[in-house]
């Protein structure tokens, strides 16, 4: 994609379809003013992407949003430290499975 | 030799709550990690439990310098969801408002700008008073001061006052003169130049790769906007230029802001000359049938500190899943970038050049 002038991430993000989760990605030819939606399928219960950062530096702190709010992993990335928030990997807080009556302290700070 | 410094969460630069972990080399800034979410609500999330019309005001508050802006693109959402066309009288109501609302926030942004040099509260009290005329303004059109929620499906809440053109008109003048003293105070000023020209360069190609938004993007000679590139509302049929400056350093992204201070009042004086008589007013939300299951709709907006992309997948009742893009987010993610190398104290002019509001990056 970036071979034809889109250069330009402009945000990913994911949607949980209750029985599938769906990655999306936006790209951007500023200079053709084009844009451009990639949707990929991921695993529900082993959802994984490859790193795009060394293609588009801009992915960085998505993808870590991507890590902690769907519980999606990324490889060939370590995550440096939480970027929002600490949860502890169980039912990540932007999947439909997350229980809003829950209590998910788990007595970390 | 490197020392870590340790600055915020609550730090009189940090424009919110932001924690910053700076390897410092003496005085020259080696690394920053910004640690963001201390003001994280999870707003995409809550939105999933509210009906459609009871969110914007959680909109409003995720950008509390500019809230018009982000309630309009929510809104603009929702109405691309359902299909709902704008009335022509509304379409220019919503564009004088978001106008206003993109000086308000610009002027405050020149008064952060010079607190955060170290130049306290003069020029903060000047822009302020400037800023609380416009509120007042909006607050005639509105009825709110702060937070307005005046956007309904296909219109306003409330149509401009008769008066409002004329006291409009006085506003942009006085305005027009002051922003020109602003930038005769400021451009004469040694400090503010020696802090700005040639601080914090982000160069054309490291600004699209790290994809910055608005005028952070323009300041480094990239010509988008989404005003003009995918114009909504009436924006076609005005004239006004996109401001691009090719400094990419602190000085053109101040300048940016002060050609768009000029852009916008160029723009509402041409709006007011054109606006149509009419009904603006929006329908309840009662007589609103619901979107179809799983439509996806994408919107895009310029707000004053860029570009912020909502993306909707519909459900009869409630958003299914709301996805924003928040133009300070990706700023601030640049941050260490544009901040390698530079001074230490030179790290919160750059900061304030960005115009960071810290609601808007935890969302």
């Amino acid at each position: 994609m970036k071979g034809q002038g889109y250069d330009y991430l402009v945000k990913i993000t994911a949607v949980d379809y209750g029985k599938s989760l769906q990655a999306v990605y936006f790209l951007r030819n500023i200079a053709e003013n084009k844009d451009e939606t990639l949707e990929i399928d991921l695993e529900y219960n082993d959802a994984w992407l490859p790193t795009a950062m060394d293609i588009f530096p801009a992915a960085d702190w998505y993808e870590r949003e991507l890590m902690e709010m769907f519980g999606v992993a990324i490889k060939n990335r370590i995550a440096k430290r939480i970027l929002l928030e600490k949860w502890d990997g169980i039912d990540p807080p932007f999947r439909k499975s997350f229980e809003w009556d829950k209590d998910y302290r788990t007595g970390v700070e | 030799m490197s020392t870590r410094i340790n600055i915020g969460p609550v730090h009189p630069s940090t424009h919110g709550v932001l924690r910053l972990v700076v390897d410092v080399d003496g005085d020259t800034v080696k690394n920053v990690e910004p640690h963001i979410g201390f003001l994280h609500r999870g707003v995409e999330k809550l939105v999933e439990t509210r009906m459609y019309m009871q969110c914007p005001p959680y909109m409003e508050k995720l950008d509390y310098v500019a809230p018009l802006s982000y309630d309009e693109a929510y809104v603009a959402t929702v109405e691309a969801a359902l299909g709902i066309e704008v009335k022509e009288r509304a379409q220019y109501v919503r564009l004088i408002e978001l106008e206003l609302q993109r000086i308000a926030s610009h002027l405050f942004f020149l008064g952060a700008l010079c607190n955060d040099m170290g130049q306290m509260f003069t020029m903060f009290m000047w822009v302020f008073e400037d800023r609380d005329r416009v509120l007042e303004l909006l607050q005639e059109a509105t009825g709110q001061r702060m937070f307005y929620v005046n956007m309904r499906l296909g219109g306003v809440t409330m149509d401009l006052p008769p008066d409002f053109g004329e006291n409009c008109m006085k506003l942009l003048s006085h305005l027009e003169k002051r922003i020109g003293e602003y930038q005769r105070y400021l451009e004469k000023n040694p400090v503010f130049m020696e802090r700005t020209k040639g601080i914090g360069v982000l160069s054309a190609e490291d600004a699209k790769s790290l994809g910055v938004a608005g005028p952070v993007l323009r300041a480094s000679g990239i010509s988008y906007d989404v005003r003009k590139a995918k114009p909504y509302y009436v924006y076609e049929k005005l004239n006004f230029h996109v401001a691009v400056e090719h400094g990419c350093d602190n000085f053109a992204r101040y300048r940016i802001r002060i050609m768009e201070l000029r852009e916008s009042i160029r723009l509402i004086r041409d709006a007011l000359k054109k606006m149509p008589d009419g009904d603006a007013l929006g329908a309840s939300i009662k007589l609103i049938g619901p979107p179809a299951k799983n439509k996806i709709v994408t919107v895009s907006r310029e707000l004053p500190r860029g570009e912020c992309m909502m993306y909707m997948v519909s459900d009869p009742q409630r958003p299914y899943r709301l996805s924003i893009r928040s133009p300070c987010f990706v700023n601030l993610a640049a941050l260490n970038h544009i901040a390698k190398g530079e001074r230490l104290a030179d790290l919160f002019s750059i900061m304030g050049s960005l115009d960071l509001v810290m609601a808007c990056v935890d969302r």
